[in-house]
């Protein structure tokens, strides 16, 4: 029987990724404590975050208007497992519709009592009302901010 | 279509945790050699090759099917659309069959991700590297921020996702290709270790690898040989981006529009209108208990608030087709051929060559592909008649 041979690998590589201009100026906007949606001239969505075009009408964005700070939490998870390169957890990750989007954006939710996960769902399932919180130091990054409770 | 297309050959490796014993070019040679030997032809019949592999990263070798181009001298193509890889590979294959171009097709999807050590890491990259990596976003968490709304919009419950799960299972135990071979109850599944709610250990799929082959060929090559007829196949796109779909009057995001879509286009021309009555076997794309309520209003199996009730009537309608004779992606996924495999499990079984699985009179089955965010669905309807 021959011996089986496996050999060791790894993959380590830098990246940059371009954000193109309509995400640099809604991160932009963000270290300004806004958050930006931009609206489809066909549909009238406001779509947050925003994008230089709404691919449901293939139409650039048009006019920009700020949303939030409140939203409406739409749907969440809390990880409750430790998963290699993720953070650790527990961690609330939810979708929001910030006052005034047609659209959520994914962000974590901060500041919950987690020492009952099923309580802490059930509570989130009552879809309660949060508001965005910026960190000390925006770096006009999406995780300049997370929701927390309104 | 123009030319009918049917599957004459099917070839598959076992699903398993890693096949240390096999190179890639090992297994993709395994599948295909099978899916021609099933077929009764050797590799000069076939005219053009389409392999698919989904993320690089999850094999650490880009183009991992490079090493198994075999057969040369004919066209040959990759495909990668996330989870639908498998089905967009046998659609392209088909269509070179259906058009004419091709009287015979091989198409082969391989799955390497038991060369990685971490899965999860190598899925966040899967997402929008500008507004969306930055957060925990897996398969795993993807799915349990949908199987939270389809609780909250619909009605489900932990333990209805327990029971589908345990009943994925429970078939899969004759499944001698599954990778997981489990004796579970809905009790062991909701006490298994909670990933994410609302999604359990035993909940989510394995991470599964091997490959999976087909012969595809036209009405003159079906002659005398056991084929599975292509009576309607679909594939339709959706918004990439999930918040979008979250308020959206005509289909939100558990409503999985992109697979009605593919629903009706497909039993349009399959002629099925009465999928609770015209399929004996349903092969789901269900790495997750909730990604296979999800199907359940899209197929046209029930309406959407009635989707915890079909759960149940499932156990107690024996006139209702069989879901997941195979164990589905619950019991074994590898990624890349998945949704391939929902195809070959339904070949198998209007072939009648589904061996202790096999299901009674098989005339018509449908196999059903999500990729990406879902914004990827495949829907294919086999059956024993030309169609």
């Amino acid at each position: 029987m021959t011996e089986l041979v496996s050999i060791p690998g790894h993959w380590d590589f830098d990246y940059t990724y371009f954000a193109g201009e309509a995400a640099s100026r809604f991160f932009a906007e963000l270290r300004n404590t806004r958050v930006m949606g931009a609206t489809c001239p066909d549909c009238r969505r406001v779509l947050v975050p925003a994008r230089s075009f709404c691919d449901a009408c293939f139409q650039r964005t048009t006019d920009w208007v700020e949303v939030g700070p409140e939203g409406t939490l739409e749907t969440f998870t809390i990880i409750t497992a430790a998963f290699p390169g993720l953070p650790e957890p527990p961690i609330v990750m939810a979708y929001v519709t910030l006052d005034g989007a047609d659209t959520a954006l994914v962000n974590l939710v901060l500041g919950l009592d987690l020492s009952d996960i099923g309580a802490a769902a059930a509570g989130l399932q009552r879809q309660p009302r949060v508001r965005v919180q910026y960190g000390p130091e925006p770096q006009g990054r999406i995780t300049d901010f997370a929701f927390v409770l309104a | 279509m123009s030319e009918p297309v049917a599957v004459l050959g099917v070839g598959q490796t076992t699903y398993k945790r890693r096949h240390p014993e096999s190179s890639a070019a090992d297994l993709i040679w395994a599948a295909a050699e099978e899916a021609l030997a099933d077929a009764g032809l050797g590799i000069d019949a076939v005219d053009v090759i389409i392999a698919g592999v989904a993320p690089d990263a999850l094999a650490g070798e880009n183009c991992v099917e490079k090493t198994a181009i075999f057969g040369t001298g004919k066209p040959f193509l990759r495909v990668n659309t996330g989870g639908v890889t498998g089905s967009s590979t046998a659609f392209a294959g088909a269509s070179y069959v259906a058009s004419g171009r091709a009287r015979a097709a091989l198409v082969v999807s391989l799955e390497r991700m038991g060369q990685a050590s971490t899965s999860q890491r190598v899925f966040n990259t899967i997402f929008d590297p500008v507004y969306e990596k930055d957060f925990p976003l897996t398969t795993i968490t993807m799915a349990a921020l949908r199987a939270s709304m389809l609780m909250r919009v619909y009605g489900y419950s932990e333990r209805d996702w327990a029971e589908i799960a345990a009943r994925n299972y429970r078939h899969a135990l004759r499944n001698p290709l599954a990778h997981l071979h489990l004796e579970v109850t809905p009790e062991d599944v909701l006490d298994s270790p909670l990933l994410a709610w609302p999604i359990h250990r035993l909940e989510a799929c394995p991470m599964s690898e091997g490959a999976c082959a087909l012969v595809l060929g036209g009405r003159d090559l079906a002659a005398g040989r056991n084929a599975a007829w292509i009576q309607g196949m679909a594939s339709t796109s959706d918004s990439y981006a999930m918040g979008d779909r979250i308020r959206r009057p005509e289909g939100s995001l558990v409503d999985l529009l992109s697979l009605q879509r593919s629903a009706v286009r497909a039993y349009a021309d399959a002629g099925v209108s009465d999928p609770r009555k015209e399929f004996g076997v349903v092969e789901l794309y269900s790495p997750f208990s909730s990604a296979e309520a999800m199907t359940y209003p899209a197929l046209g199996f029930c309406a959407p608030l009635d989707g915890p009730r079909f759960i149940q009537e499932q156990q107690e309608d024996p006139s209702l087709p069989v879901f997941n004779p195979s164990g589905g992606p619950q019991a074994a996924n590898p990624v890349s051929a998945t949704a391939m495999v929902r195809i070959a499990e339904c070949a198998l079984q209007v072939r009648g060559l589904a061996g202790d699985r096999q299901v009674a009179d098989v005339r018509r089955a449908v196999a059903t592909g999500q990729g990406g965010a879902t914004q990827f669905s495949t829907v294919c309807v086999l059956g024993t008649q030309t169609p």
